[in-house]
């Protein structure tokens, strides 16, 4: 009976020198929201956007998720299920660390930008997918993937504002991206989400108000997925 | 021996364990299995009791004035009396009937059209709507963290008194999972414990040839959205299904409901227009409305002669559980909420 326990104790300590021989290193990944050049904030800063309209953003939250890092096209690293809120308001969303091996050579990383169709059918979750966040709908079932509001003289709504509550996992208006980001600097990945550039590709006058999964969803969930870039260094 | 004798104690420790999850949810003899995923929720009497607290507890509710119960009582089989549409805070009245909550583990898809892809998320519905509860999801937890008894209820069943959203949704549909109905006499007579009087016997064989093919036994329903021919609703304009799917060809369609416990759960369809059964009868012989996306088991007139209506009817009332309705562990709970 003893011996069993001997025997035992060592091979779990085998087993643990194998895991610490694998030596991980975090590899950080920065979430940098932008507006052009200039960092974003919420509220009171005024941007102006390329046609010289003032702009305001109140709300800028979207998930990301399934992170993987390529090289040369390939997997080399996944984290699978993994679901993060970006959200302004609390900086340290805008912050990761992945749990990579070390020396891990990588060239490009792949996320998508919001939730995918069998997570938003499997019920009640918690931390980032909790209901509580504000990123799910309730009156259809579904996650909202992206959430942008903010204020535009060019909306000729109620204060001006603009509303964008972007998802929808259901055929044919699963407005979940994939994006794959080329990346240089492998040992902290730095990455843009340039408001400005979403906000250009639309008409603020005729396009304001998107709160519901569909043709529009769509449409914008793929500009906005053409905003994310290395952080120039 | 000492080994075998821990080894033994052990298989009987997860033997137990076993045995008491399966009596919290037992799949009744001969019905399909269930496609809520236990797996993700696990039951516990802990988390059921608090999830029963929170459906009867008002709290949920914006000015603390409506509760779950006060659409789903459960002395109607958890439907509504007396009102064809819901009644939620301040008089407001919603746009459709609340329907009766039973044998919920089977179905996949809720409301009438289907909006609720999943029975966790299915309460933050009724919570956040204006006409109903017009609550905040988060205004819940804080208002819950400020009562006496929900951080220990909380801590009961998850060991952990932090109140999350999942946490809270969760709880709120263990309790709705156990609510069963499966001892009508209809039941008793398929586990040939009883027998049908004739006008049962009869209703029963004239229902499996003009009703059953939607409100298939032993559910009583087929889970699927059919357009059932009912004029629409000037006022109400309400286009079912077509809403969720912005697709023409579910235009009309509402989701097809159980049947069992019919005696208690009128007001009857989406908008609790008909309030007898025999309107309900009347409307299928009668008065059938033909659009582009009627049910194809539709198509062809339903022929019933008003006896054979009675018929019909004296068999749905067998569907009635009177264990169901009375059972006291689905009541307003004993203990007090706010002692």
């Amino acid at each position: 009976m003893k011996s069993g326990i001997a025997v035992f104790v060592v091979f779990f300590s085998m087993n643990t020198c194998v895991l610490f021989a694998q030596t991980t290193s975090n590899t950080t990944l920065n979430f940098n929201p932008k507006f052009g050049n200039a960092d974003l904030q919420l509220n009171d800063a005024v941007y102006t956007t390329k046609i010289n309209d003032s702009i305001w953003i109140d709300v800028f939250k979207c998930y990301v998720s399934n992170i993987a890092l390529l090289q040369n096209g390939k997997v080399v690293w996944q984290k699978k299920n993994s679901f993060h809120l970006i959200n302004i308001a609390n900086q340290q969303s805008l912050q990761l660390m992945l749990q990579t091996p070390a020396a891990l050579a990588f060239d490009a990383i792949q996320l998508n930008v919001g939730i995918d169709s069998t997570t938003n059918v499997a019920g009640a979750m918690g931390g980032d997918l909790d209901p509580t966040n504000g990123m799910y709908w309730t009156w259809q079932s579904g996650y909202i993937n992206i959430k942008l509001e903010g204020r535009s003289n060019k909306c000729l709504t109620r204060n001006n504002a603009f509303t964008f509550h972007l998802g929808g996992y259901q055929f044919p208006y699963n407005a979940l991206q994939k994006i794959t980001i080329p990346i240089q600097q492998i040992k902290k990945i730095n990455l843009v989400i340039d408001i400005q550039k979403f906000i250009s590709s639309i008409d603020l006058t005729t396009q304001n108000q998107i709160m519901s999964p569909g043709k529009s969803a769509m449409f914008l969930s793929n500009q906005f997925s053409t905003i994310f870039s290395e952080l120039k260094q | 021996m000492k080994k075998v004798s821990i080894v033994f104690s052990l298989l009987i420790f997860v033997l137990t364990a076993f045995v008491s999850v399966s009596q919290l949810f037992v799949v009744p003899k001969g019905w399909p299995k269930q496609g809520y995923d236990f797996s993700r929720n696990p039951l516990s009497n802990e988390k059921i009791a608090l999830g029963r607290a929170l459906f009867y507890d008002p709290v949920l509710s914006k000015n603390n004035t409506i509760s779950c119960a006060s659409c789903h009582n459960p002395y109607n089989a958890f439907a509504h009396a007396d009102h064809q549409l819901s009644h939620g805070i301040e008089d407001k009245i919603g746009k459709r009937n609340a329907p009766a909550l039973v044998n919920l583990a089977w179905q996949k898809k809720f409301m009438w059209d289907g909006a609720i892809n999943h029975l966790d998320m299915q309460s933050l519905f009724p919570i956040t709507h204006p006409d109903e509860m017009g609550e905040q999801l988060d205004q819940v937890i804080s208002k819950l963290k400020g009562a006496t008894i929900y951080p220990k209820l909380f801590y009961k069943a998850y060991q952990d008194s932090v109140i999350t959203g999942e946490h809270l949704l969760k709880a709120i549909a263990q309790f709705m999972l156990t609510l069963v109905s499966s001892n009508s006499k209809y039941d008793s007579v398929m586990r040939h414990q009883a027998v049908f009087s004739n006008q049962e016997k009869n209703g029963y064989q004239l229902f499996k040839k003009n009703c059953n093919s939607c409100h298939t036994e032993p559910l009583f329903t087929n889970h699927e959205f059919e357009n059932n021919g009912l004029p629409i609703n000037k006022i109400l304009k309400d286009f079912g299904r077509m809403k969720v799917t912005g697709l023409v060809t579910d235009s009309l369609k509402f989701k097809v409901p159980t049947l069992r416990n019919i005696q208690y759960s009128s007001p009857y369809m989406h908008d609790g227009r008909f309030a007898r059964l025999q309107d309900v009868l009347k409307h299928y012989t009668l008065s059938i409305q033909k659009s582009a996306t009627l049910s194809q088991k539709l198509q062809q007139p339903i022929v019933l002669t008003s006896n054979e209506r009675v018929d019909i009817i004296a068999f749905l009332l067998t569907l009635t559980d009177n264990s169901f309705i009375s059972n006291p562990n689905f009541n307003y709970p004993k203990y007090n909420l706010y002692p």
